[in-house]
C-alpha cells in the first residue's frame, strides 16, 4: 500500500498515504536497510517483517548519511555511470595479465604438489578409454617388431626415476592422428604404427621419441597443462562473476584442447630429457635429432617457431638438441 | 484469521508477463567493480560480488509491477564456500596421507555432492522473495542423488537416447518442492513432450557430423597419403590441414551447442507449461527456440569479440529474453491471492536463514 517514510524523534515511521496512520516503526539502529544495487527498489525492514520499499534511492542515501554511515553506498558511488569506469575497465585487463602471469602458475604449482598420485592414474584410465573407443584401433605390426622396441624402451625406463614398473608402452593404430606417440599423466605411453612406419626400423630414434615422452610424464607436462587449462577456466568463472552458460561452456571445451598440446617449453624441457636419458642408456644421445630430420624433409615442416605453434619449429629443436648434448659431454669431461 | 474467499472468477484469467527492467549500461558499473574488487581482494570479494549481481538481476525481474529480492549476505556465502574448499582440503590430505581411504571418501563424497545440491537450492529458495514473501525448498538428498548425479549418468551413458529422462527427473525435482509462503508448486512435465523436442535436438546433431563427415571423405585421399607417410606436404597445404581441424572441431562445438540450446529451451517451455502453484495458478513458458538460440549464440560471440566488455549487455539482454517468455495466470483475484498466502505464509525473516549459504548446484 503506498506510504512515507518520516523522522519523528528518534524514530523512523512508516505511515499511510500523507501523514495518515502509523503502519510500522522502529529506532534507526533496529532497521535492516539493503545496500543500494543500481535502481532497483530499497528494501527498508522493520523489525516486526513489516517491508517499506521506496524506488527514491537518493532519499533514503541522506538518510543512512545524516544517521552517520558515511560509508554508505561507497561501492554504488563506484558503479555509477561514469567516465571512471573505463580505468577500472583498464585496470582489470592489466590486473588479469599479472594473475595470468605470476599467480596462474603458483596455483598449478600447489595444485600438482598436492595432487594425490590416484588422480592421474584415473585421468590417464578415462582418456586412454575415449582414445580406444574413438580414433585408435588395434596395432597391425609383427610382433617381432614390437618386441625390438619394447625392449629399447625398458632399456630407457630402467633410468628413469619411475623405473621400468611406472610405465606401460601400448602400440595402438593411429587412424586419423597418423604417426604420433603420447604420454599420459600416469606413465601410459602410446605410440601408432604409422610412426613406427615412418621411423623406417630405426628403432633408437623411436626409442629416444618414447624418452622424449617419457620426459613429458617425468616432468608431470600434461598434469601441469590440465591444471592450467582447468585453472585459467576457474579463476575467468571465480573473478567474472557470471560470463554465460555459452562461454562457460566455451571455456570448458577449449581448456580440454589446450590440455592436449603441451608449452612450447614442456618441449624443449622434453627434448633435453630424451638426450640425457639416451646418454645414460647408453644410446645415441642425438637420436631425436634423426626424428626431425625426417619430419622436415618428410612432412616438409621447415617453418620457424611462431607465436600461434606451440611446438617450436624443427629445425630449432635440432640445434638446441645438438647443443643440450654437447654441454652435457663437456660436463661429463670437467667431473 | 483468514478465511476462503470465493475468487471472482472473470477477475483474472489471462496470463501476466514477468518483465526486466535492468539496463545494460546500469550493469555495467556493477559488473566491472565487482571484477575488480574480486580481484584486488584477492577473489574473497567475489562472494559479496555474487550478491549484488543477483540482488541486480532479482530487483529488475518485474511482476505484476513488483520486483522479486535476493536477501543472500555475502558473508553467508563466503562462509559456504570456506567449508566446501575446507572439506576439498581435508579430502585431499586424507588421500595423500592414507591412499586406501580414497574408496571410502569416495563413497563420501556420493553423498555429499547431492547433500550440496540440495542445500544450495534450499539456500536460493530462501533468500529469494517477492511481495515480502519467501520462497522455500523442501528436496530431500535423495532426490537430489537422482536429479543431479543418476540423472546425468545415465544421459551420458546412453549417449544421450536417456536425456529426456533425466531431464524430466530434474525438473520433477525442483519444481514439487519449491514453495512459496508455504504453498506448494507442482509439475509433472509429460514425458513424450520431453522426447519431441529432443528428436529436433537429435537432429541437428547428426546433421552435424553429417557435414563433418562428408569433408573428412572429401579429403580422404589426401589424409590416407598423409597417415601412410608417403605424400610430402607442402606447408602452406599443412595451414590449410590445419585449418580443416579448426573447422571441424568448431563444427561439432556448434552442432552440439546449438542442439543444446534448442533442447534447453524446449524443455523449459515443456516443465514450466506443466507447473501450478498452490494448485490452480498456472505458470507457463513460451521461449521461441530460434529466438532462444539467436540470441545466445550472438551474447557468445559478442562476448568474445569485444574481450567480455559487451558481457553486461549480453546478460542484460538474455535476462529480458528469458523474463518477457515467461508468465504466470492467477486463478482469482491477485490481491486477494497474495494477501492470503502473506498470512499463512512465512513472511520475510531472519530464522530462516542458514549460518553458512551454498550458492552451488544451479
Amino acid at each position: 500500500m503506498p506510504a512515507h517514510l518520516v523522522e519523528r524523534q528518534d524514530r523512523i515511521v512508516a505511515v499511510a498515504g500523507e501523514g495518515g496512520d502509523v503502519l510500522a516503526e522502529g529506532a534507526f539502529a533496529t532497521l535492516d536497510i539493503a545496500p543500494r544495487v543500481g535502481s532497483i527498489p530499497r528494501r527498508i525492514q522493520f523489525a516486526d517483517g513489516a517491508l517499506f520499499e521506496t524506488t527514491d534511492n537518493d532519499a533514503i542515501d541522506r538518510l543512512l548519511r545524516a544517521q552517520g554511515r558515511k560509508r554508505a553506498g561507497f561501492v554504488h558511488d563506484l558503479e555509477r555511470f561514469h567516465p571512471r569506469l573505463l580505468i577500472f575497465a583498464a585496470a582489470v585487463f592489466l590486473l588479469s595479465g599479472l594473475v595470468y602471469r605470476f599467480a596462474l602458475p603458483v596455483l598449478v604449482e600447489i595444485a600438482v604438489a598436492v595432487t594425490p598420485p590416484v588422480v592421474p592414474k584415473l585421468m590417464s584410465a578415462g582418456t586412454m578409454e575415449t582414445l580406444d573407443r574413438s580414433v585408435l584401433s588395434k596395432t597391425d605390426l609383427d610382433e617381432s617388431r614390437t618386441a625390438v622396441i619394447a625392449e629399447g624402451f625398458a632399456r630407457i625406463a630402467a633410468q628413469s626415476d619411475r623405473g621400468a614398473a611406472g610405465y606401460t608402452l601400448n602400440f595402438r593404430k593411429g587412424g586419423l592422428i597418423g604417426p604420433n606417440a603420447f604420454a599420459l599423466p600416469d606413465g601410459t605411453l602410446i605410440v601408432t604404427d604409422e610412426l613406427v612406419d615412418l621411423a623406417d626400423g630405426d628403432t633408437e630414434m623411436l626409442v629416444a621419441i618414447l624418452a622424449h615422452e617419457i620426459g613429458h610424464v617425468e616432468l608431470e607436462h600434461s598434469l601441469r597443462q590440465v591444471y592450467r587449462a582447468a585453472g585459467m577456466a576457474g579463476l575467468i568463472m571465480l573473478i567474472a562473476g557470471d560470463v554465460g552458460d555459452g562461454v562457460e561452456d566455451l571455456l570448458v571445451q577449449g581448456g580440454g584442447l589446450v590440455a592436449l598440446s603441451y608449452s612450447r617449453t614442456a618441449e624443449a624441457a622434453a627434448d633435453r630429457y630424451s638426450v640425457e636419458l639416451m646418454d645414460k642408456a647408453g644410446y645415441d644421445p642425438l637420436a631425436i635429432a634423426r626424428f626431425f630430420e625426417i619430419v622436415e624433409t618428410k612432412l616438409g615442416d621447415t617453418s620457424g617457431t611462431t607465436i600461434l605453434s606451440t611446438h617450436p619449429g624443427t629445425p630449432e629443436r635440432r640445434k638446441a638438441i645438438a647443443a643440450y648434448a654437447a654441454q652435457l659431454r663437456e660436463d661429463d669431461t670437467a667431473n | 484469521m483468514s478465511t476462503v474467499e470465493t475468487a471472482p472468477q472473470s477477475a483474472s484469467k489471462e496470463f501476466h508477463r514477468l518483465s526486466f527492467t535492468g539496463r545494460a549500461g546500469e550493469y555495467f558499473g556493477i559488473w566491472i567493480v565487482n571484477i575488480l574488487l574480486t580481484i584486488i581482494t584477492l577473489g574473497i570479494y567475489s562472494a559479496w560480488a555474487k550478491v549484488r549481481r543477483n540482488r541486480y538481476f532479482y530487483g529488475n525481474t518485474v511482476l505484476l509491477g513488483r520486483a522479486f529480492d535476493y536477501h543472500a549476505k555475502g558473508k553467508q556465502i563466503f562462509i559456504g564456500r570456506l567449508i566446501v574448499f575446507g572439506y576439498l582440503v581435508v579430502y585431499n590430505v586424507l588421500l595423500a596421507v592414507f591412499p586406501i581411504a580414497g574408496i571410502v571418501l569416495a563413497v563420501v563424497i556420493l553423498f555429499f555432492f547431492p547433500w550440496l545440491i540440495m542445500r544450495g537450492l534450499r539456500f536460493s529458495a530462501r533468500v529469494t522473495s517477492y511481495r515480502n514473501i519467501r520462497f522455500d525448498f523442501v528436496g530431500k538428498m535423495g532426490g537430489a542423488f537422482v536429479a543431479f548425479m543418476a540423472g546425468p549418468v545415465i544421459a551420458v551413458l546412453s549417449l544421450g537416447i536417456l536425456m529426456p529422462l533425466a531431464s524430466r527427473w530434474m525438473y520433477r525435482y525442483i519444481g514439487n518442492n519449491l514453495r512459496y509462503g508455504g504453498r506448494p508448486f507442482a509439475t509433472d512435465p509429460r514425458l513424450g513432450y520431453i522426447y519431441k523436442t529432443w528428436l529436433f535436438s537429435a537432429l541437428i546433431v547428426i546433421l552435424g557430423l553429417l557435414v563433418i563427415g562428408a569433408v573428412v571423405i572429401a579429403n580422404l585421399s589426401l589424409l590416407m597419403a598423409l597417415a601412410d607417410g608417403t605424400a610430402t606436404v607442402a606447408p602452406e597445404l599443412q595451414a590449410s590441414l590445419f585449418l580443416l581441424g579448426v573447422v571441424g572441431y568448431i563444427a561439432v562445438f556448434l552442432s552440439f551447442g546449438i542442439a543444446a540450446l534448442f533442447y534447453r529451451a524446449g524443455v523449459r517451455n515443456i516443465a514450466w507449461s506443466a507447473t501450478a502453484f498452490d494448485g490452480r495458478h498456472a505458470l507457463r513458458s513460451d521461449l521461441p527456440r530460434m529466438g532462444y538460440v539467436w540470441v545466445a549464440v550472438s551474447n557468445v560471440l559478442v562476448t568474445i569479440v569485444t574481450l567480455g566488455l559487451m558481457r553486461p549487455w549480453a546478460a542484460v539482454r538474455m535476462a529480458r529474453y528469458v523474463n518477457v517468455h515467461t508468465a504466470v495466470r492467477f486463478d482469482g483475484d491477485v490481491g486477494e491471492i497474495f494477501a492470503s498466502v502473506a498470512q499463512e505464509g512465512s513472511a520475510v525473516g531472519a530464522e530462516f536463514m542458514d549460518f553458512e549459504g551454498f550458492d552451488f548446484g544451479f
